[in-house]
């Protein structure tokens, strides 16, 4: 069953665009993903602390689809790869998060905190 | 003697997960330092202090804030 992950990559700032963009479709590639990966390009930033030599880096954000087996190769390509300083895998786990709350059950959850508040 | 409730910050703005890419946010629960913000202090509920202490570790490691502020290498 493929499982929704999301991954950050920092590539060095000195690489051009469109060399970004040929390794991200390569990466991606390894994945055996049915669907389109969503990549957001976040751009150059700069680091919050620097990373070996370098201050800056260029961010890029996709959300994809895979089979957790294909994960460990496209892991070892990311590794292996001279121009990403840093990656994240994550699973996208924005769908167990709490349930959303109505208005009516938040205002029951304050009141019953509430009621516990007198009973000390 | 009871502290007064503080009320979770991340319940009244209906955050269901914590963005951990969302380094504006991360950055008002860390101290001068960048350290956590305890829950005593931001009064978060336990849920979202769990939330949001993956949120800043996830965040540190990709350089978003840092791990310690004014340090220099």
């Amino acid at each position: 069953m493929p499982r929704t992950y999301e991954a950050v990559y920092i590539f060095d700032s000195t690489l051009e665009d469109a060399a970004i963009s040929e390794k991200i479709n390569r990466f991606h590639g390894l994945l055996g993903a049915k669907e389109q990966p969503e990549v957001a390009h976040w751009g150059r930033r700069q680091l919050a602390y620097s990373i070996g030599p370098k201050d800056n880096g260029y961010y890029v954000v996709s959300k994809f689809a895979a089979e957790p087996n294909a994960l460990p190769e496209y892991e070892r390509a990311l590794k292996l790869d001279d121009g990403v300083i840093r990656y994240l895998i994550t699973l996208h786990e924005h769908e167990v998060g709490a349930p959303p709350q109505s208005e009516e059950e938040l205002a029951a959850a304050t009141r019953r905190d509430d009621d516990d508040d007198d009973e000390d | 003697m009871r502290r007064p409730q503080k009320s979770c910050p991340f319940c009244e703005s209906r955050v269901r997960w914590i963005d951990y890419k969302d380094d504006r946010t991360l950055g008002r629960f860390i101290t001068d330092q960048g350290k956590i913000l305890p829950s005593r202090l931001s009064g978060s509920c336990a849920r979202h202090q769990r939330q949001l202490s993956t949120a800043i570790k996830r965040a540190r490691f990709l350089a978003l804030i840092p791990y310690i502020r004014g340090h220099q290498a």
